[in-house]
């Protein structure tokens, strides 16, 4: 199997799992608890159809939208992720330059392994950067200043991650960050020789863009979760995120709302936007999935922000679903991670292709000349 | 496995698997993307339950239909399906010579692998002819005179093609029409021989509607997907299908309307009848199924045209349940192809009388001996 037998989702994480040591693929893979809410995040499209007009005479359908201030040329962007060169050598410089060349946004994430000043050099493309707030406040401070001066278009701060989830299949992998070489893990690395060649001629690992502050961030000897649990700050609340907002004064904001009340409250501390997401389904198991969702959140305060679907999307119809729905785009994790293990920066771009044409054809199919034609008179949800 | 251990769909559905090369049946078989409409177009059937009435006398029950102004003798007809002659060297011959056993209507479409011309001297049972509209003017209006001098009764312009669906068991098994013979689909077929023999020694594959219009080696030896793309018009519009129904002067079809609106507009350019359908799930993953739209559709212009419920039907009361919300007729494409695939004619009259039997049973068991009987008190929706 290579890149050129992808054709979608489960042809990349196929793929993926064949190059990946098997920690490393299942921290992406896996998701909290019994991953009910992991599964239900792409299901949930499934209760919902699309009703195509024909005879429209669509030629050559538009499928720009505008986020975070930006132009992008699809309705779909990657979705900020942690510890991309562990995925591929070129981690969030591939993902950048993929994401540039399709016309869409990169999200970095603050657990980047690539610094926020190194992909500034390699894209000029639309890039949002995630916020965590660690206990150490002047990390705030300095990564909001930081990407000022990059040129980031938009901040958001990641709001559902205040402990970390219960990733069971991390505890039975073992995995940590860097690779901690246990008997087990070797074995498994072992047999995955090119990837483990790879770690050890390229750059050291290191979380770039906190570094400097704490010494965590270059010698992470424990798992990501306790990482979370011992760095974010618990107490995060709203005058925090207020207090970000004014101080970064652009395009901002709140990843992991869920409900219509925080969607309303994030109005009125001058959120542009919120991306509705549970995190890929790895944190709160059994929360509801962003797509079951959406309407409500949408019919409530779509006229007042941008609403960013996150979480599930697979396939353009979902893309289109969604948008039908309210949402102004979506971002993915998984989908192009994979594709990012599968095949680095040629990966993500066959991804964001993948997505591209499907997108387009179901636009044909649907008889729409634009996303603005996509309006919840064309979905029907079925109980 | 033979013809006579089949009984039902996903009988004639194995034993099509057994003969056909595996691009091949894949190519029946499958639909885009992660087949969810595909799947749904049948399982939307089970959320609706059937209420029989008891004690009615139905001896004698009349299965017959009107449609289009012909009567059918079946209340569901052979929807129009491209490269027949694939799936069995007789093809079209076989399906059409079907139908006229059963008294149905035989939908031939602009990919046939048999004539229109060759069509209509051998069945007089009613035709529908399923038209694709071309970049190439002269290419439409060619398929169009053709049908009308070979009489055919109906005329179908099918809208929701206008680019190729995302058939991923295609892009795997590299299907092509004529196959192309790569390594991994040579091994398929070296494994079905008796396929092979027949493809090469009966008679030349060929698209007899569009063969003179393509230029040699060209387009009809690329994927129907590309046909789609590359031949057929995509500002194909509302005026376009006007034009062509009154061009055609005759009963006239848009077929794969999911919408009220365009039910409604079909009404108004003079359409006489409609097919709900989404192409058997093979276009646009995700969109609604016809059984599930067709209450809908039947309320806004079941009295101003003809509705007909197509794709998905596995079992006679399959076709009950749409009949009873106000489809006039079904049609159908797999619940023939896979007959077909398996033993020809025979296998298609075969498939035709177990709906029969099944449809006239079922009848009787509703308490109904005639397709009017059938109405929506017939039925209870469980989510409702
Ligand atoms: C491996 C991995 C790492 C992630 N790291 C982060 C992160 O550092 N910050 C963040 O806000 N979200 C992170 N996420 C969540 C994604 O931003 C996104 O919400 C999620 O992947 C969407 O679900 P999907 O994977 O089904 O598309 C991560 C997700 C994955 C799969
Ligand atoms: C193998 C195959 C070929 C088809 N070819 C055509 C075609 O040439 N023109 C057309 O309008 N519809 C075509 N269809 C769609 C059918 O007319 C019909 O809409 C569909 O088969 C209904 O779904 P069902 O197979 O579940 O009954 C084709 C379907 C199949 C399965």
């Amino acid at each position: 199997m290579n890149l050129k037998d992808c054709h979608n989702f489960n042809d990349f994480r196929k793929l993926a799992k064949k190059k990946l040591p098997s920690p490393i693929f299942h921290y992406i893979d896996g998701g909290a608890d019994d991953e009910i809410t992991l599964k239900r995040n792409t299901s949930s499209f499934d209760k919902c159809d699309l009703i195509p007009n024909v005879l429209a005479g669509v030629n050559k359908p538009d499928l720009s939208t505008t986020i975070f201030g930006r132009k992008i040329d699809m309705p779909i962007f990657l979705s900020p992720t942690a510890m991309q060169r562990l995925y591929d050598p070129e981690g969030d410089k591939a993902s950048a330059r993929a994401a540039e060349k399709f016309g869409t946004m990169y999200g970095m994430s603050t657990m980047a392994t690539t610094s926020i000043e190194e992909i500034a050099n390699v894209s000029s493309g639309p890039k949002l950067f995630q916020l965590y707030i660690h206990k150490d406040k002047s990390l705030t401070d300095d990564l909001i200043e930081r990407c000022k001066r990059a040129n980031f278009d938009g901040l958001c701060l990641t709001v559902d991650t205040i402990v970390a989830g219960n990733r069971e299949r991390d505890y039975k992998t073992g995995f940590t960050t860097p690779p901690k070489l246990t008997l087990k893990s070797l074995i498994e690395f072992g047999i995955k020789p090119k990837w483990v060649l790879n770690y050890f001629i390229n750059r050291k690992f290191e979380l770039a863009n906190v570094k400097h502050i704490t010494d965590k961030g270059t010698n992470i000897t424990k798992s990501v979760i306790d990482y979370v649990n011992e760095q974010y700050d618990p107490q995060m609340n709203w005058n925090d995120a207020e207090y970000c907002i004014k101080k970064w004064n652009g395009p901002f904001a709140l990843k992991g709302v869920m409900s219509v009340e925080d969607a309303k409250k994030a109005i009125d501390i001058g959120c542009t936007a919120i991306i509705i997401s549970n995190h890929g389904g790895r944190q709160l198991d059994g929360s509801i999935s962003p797509f079951d969702q959406l309407k409500n959140i949408s019919d409530a305060v779509g006229d007042k922000l941008e609403i960013i679907l996150d979480g599930g999307v697979r396939r353009g119809t979902h893309i289109l679903k969604a948008i039908a729905a309210g949402a102004k785009a979506c971002s993915f994790g998984k989908m192009f991670l994979f594709s990012l293990a599968a095949g680095g920066q040629a990966g993500v771009e066959r991804a964001l292709q993948n997505i591209h044409d499907e997108l387009k054809r179901n636009m044909l199919l649907m008889g729409c000349k634009n996303l603005k034609e996509l309006n919840q008179s064309k979905i029907i949800y079925r109980k | 496995m033979k013809l006579s251990d089949c009984y039902n769909f996903s009988d004639f559905r194995k034993l099509a698997k057994k003969k056909l090369p595996s691009p091949i049946f894949h190519y029946i078989d499958g639909a885009a993307d992660d087949e969810i409409t595909y799947r749904r177009n049948t399982s939307a059937f089970d959320d609706v339950d059937l209420v029989p009435n008891v004690l009615r006398g139905v001896e004698n029950v009349d299965l017959s239909t009107t449609i289009f102004g012909k009567k059918l003798d079946l209340p569901f007809y052979l929807a129009p399906t491209a490269l027949q002659r694939l799936f069995h060297y007789d093809g079209e011959r076989a399906v059409g010579k079907a139908a006229q056993k059963f008294n149905t209507m035989f939908g031939v479409s602009a990919l046939a692998t048999v004539s229109v011309e060759e069509i209509s001297s051998m069945i007089d049972t009613p035709k529908m002819f399923q038209f694709y509209f071309h970049k190439d003017r002269g290419l439409n209006d060619s398929c169009l005179e053709r049908a009308k001098a070979a009489k055919f009764d109906v005329m179908a312009l099918t809208v929701d093609t206008i680019t190729g669906g995302n058939r991923e068991r295609d892009l795997r098994t590299g299907f092509t029409s004529p196959p192309k013979l790569t390594l991994s689909s040579l091994f398929s077929f070296a494994t079905k021989p008796m396929w092979g023999i027949n493809y090469l020694t009966r008679g030349k594959f060929e698209l007899p509607h569009l063969q003179d219009y393509v230029k040699e080696g060209t387009s009809t030896n690329t994927s129907i997907g590309n046909y789609f793309s590359t031949m057929l018009d995509q500002s194909m519009n509302w005026n376009d299908a006007e034009k062509l129904c009154s061009q055609w002067g005759g009963h006239f079809a848009l077929k794969g309307v999911m919408s009220v609106e365009d039910a409604k507009r079909a009404v108004d350019i003079g359409c006489t009848g409609i097919m709900v359908s989404n192409h058997g799930g093979r276009q646009l993953d995700g969109s609604r199924s016809p059984f599930d739209q067709l209450a809908e559709i039947v309320d806004a212009v079941g009295d101003k045209l003809d509705v007909i419920c197509e794709g998905g039907i596995h079992r006679g009361t399959h076709i009950l349940k749409a009949l009873s919300i106000g489809a006039k007729a079904c049609s159908g494409g797999r619940l023939y192809l896979y007959a077909l695939a398996a033993a020809g004619q025979a296998g298609v009259e075969r498939a035709l009388d177990q709906y029969r039997k099944e449809l006239e049973r079922d009848m009787k068991l509703m308490g109904c001996t005639k397709i009017s009987d059938l109405n929506r008190d017939n039925l209870k929706f469980r989510n409702k």
